[in-house]
């Protein structure tokens, strides 16, 4: 992965979303060792410091635990928790501005109710 | 000052706990690199660097030669006879060589192809973490290197404006885009660092502040699109006289 310097999501949060998914792809399992800061900052060419904040973000949710003096492992439920969070954060934002370009266009519950189930309904045609 | 090139006027400076100037424990513990470091006339590329391992005591023989080698210097030749480019490659080496507790490099990519200035970068970061070590970068090309570093300090006029985690600095500010009532229905006039003046009546502000969730909510709402704020672009809204730019001068009043 390339990180992206324009975006809007600060290096860490990319570090630390990458992370994530490594852990979700299985390159990283339960139990074994996260990368080092040092590591990090090698591979995409970061300050060590810029790398231990998205280190810390995994370690905040709870998703890697620290031996002392050998460094950060990964929990064991550490997959299962960040899917669930993901699907928690990112389907509501989803909807946060779904809703908001429904008010844009003035549409009410009513017939925002009906265009969803249109859309399941094309949906289940299609398929 | 730092480096003890030059004598304060007027207050104190001191570094390692001494005054720098005509001091050799500073002389020999620090670095200044710039494009005008003077280098005997009268000895090669190569003497150069056997004085350098006398003098430094950190000194890494074998780093200087391998990136030496690798940027196609010739050690045969005088330091004048290099070209502005390599020149900088040179002195940017002997900086990275050196290991000093206290590296300073002043505009050290001045004349560097885009690819040596990547390739320096690396091993400034590389060598930085193998011997961590106190670097001060002065640079204009901050796209180029923010995300190596650390901390950012702004000088303004002579006085630091701003000293902060690189992180922070980028996400201190926000720009605004959309109608002026709307932003200034939620932000206040003393935050805005730059406005722009874009079409009836919309706006560019960049505010000094961030912005709390509510209060972004608010502004989507209003049809205000908020983006981030690139790091170069910010420090150069910081640092400018007035809020509006170059703009401001073709402006008639």
């Amino acid at each position: 992965m390339v990180l992206n310097n324009d975006s809007s999501k600060p290096i860490y949060i990319q570090i630390a979303e990458w992370l994530e998914t490594e852990i979700i792809n299985g390159n990283i399992n339960a139990n074994e060792k996260m990368y080092s800061q040092y590591q990090l900052a090698d591979l995409f060419n970061i300050n060590p410091a810029t790398a231990a904040k998205g280190i810390n973000i995994l370690a905040q949710h709870d998703v890697l635990y620290k031996k002392r003096g050998l460094g950060m492992f990964v929990q064991e439920q550490a997959k299962d928790q960040i899917l669930l969070r993901r699907k928690n954060e990112n389907l509501k934002q989803m909807i946060h501005d779904f809703l908001q370009e429904a008010d844009y266009l003035n549409i009410g519950d009513q017939e925002l109710m009906e265009l969803i189930e249109k859309v399941k309904k094309e949906r289940w045609e299609n398929s | 000052m730092l480096a003890g090139q030059i004598v304060p006027t007027s207050g104190e400076v001191r570094v390692f706990g001494e005054r720098p100037f005509n001091n050799l424990k500073v002389s020999v513990n620090s670095i200044y690199v710039d494009d005008q470091m003077n280098f005997s006339l009268e000895m090669t590329i190569k003497e150069i660097l056997t004085a350098a391992n006398m003098f430094y005591p950190n000194w890494d023989q074998t780093l200087a030669d391998r990136l030496i080698d690798y940027f196609g210097i010739s050690i045969d030749v005088y330091h004048d006879q290099l070209s502005k480019g390599k020149a900088s490659t040179f002195n940017a080496i002997f900086g990275l060589a050196s290991r000093c507790p206290l590296t300073m490099f002043d505009e050290p990519t001045t004349g560097m192809d885009y690819s040596v200035r990547q390739d320096f970068y690396r091993a400034l970061l590389k060598d930085y973490m193998a011997h961590p070590r106190t670097m001060i970068i002065s640079s204009h090309l901050l796209n180029e290197l923010e995300t190596i570093l650390e901390e950012i300090v702004l000088i303004k006029n002579g006085s630091c404006i701003l000293h902060n985690s690189i992180e922070d600095f980028k996400e201190f500010a926000t720009g605004l885009t959309g109608d002026e009532e709307s932003i200034q229905s939620v932000v206040n006039g003393e935050d805005i660092i730059y406005r722009k003046h874009l079409i009836k009546k919309q706006v560019y502000n960049v505010v000094g502040k961030s912005l709390s969730e509510i209060e972004k909510r608010q502004l989507s709402e209003a049809g205000v699109s908020i983006t981030k704020v690139d790091a170069a672009d910010l420090s150069m809204y910081l640092t400018s006289e007035t809020k509006g730019g170059i703009d401001d001068v073709f402006t008639s009043s």
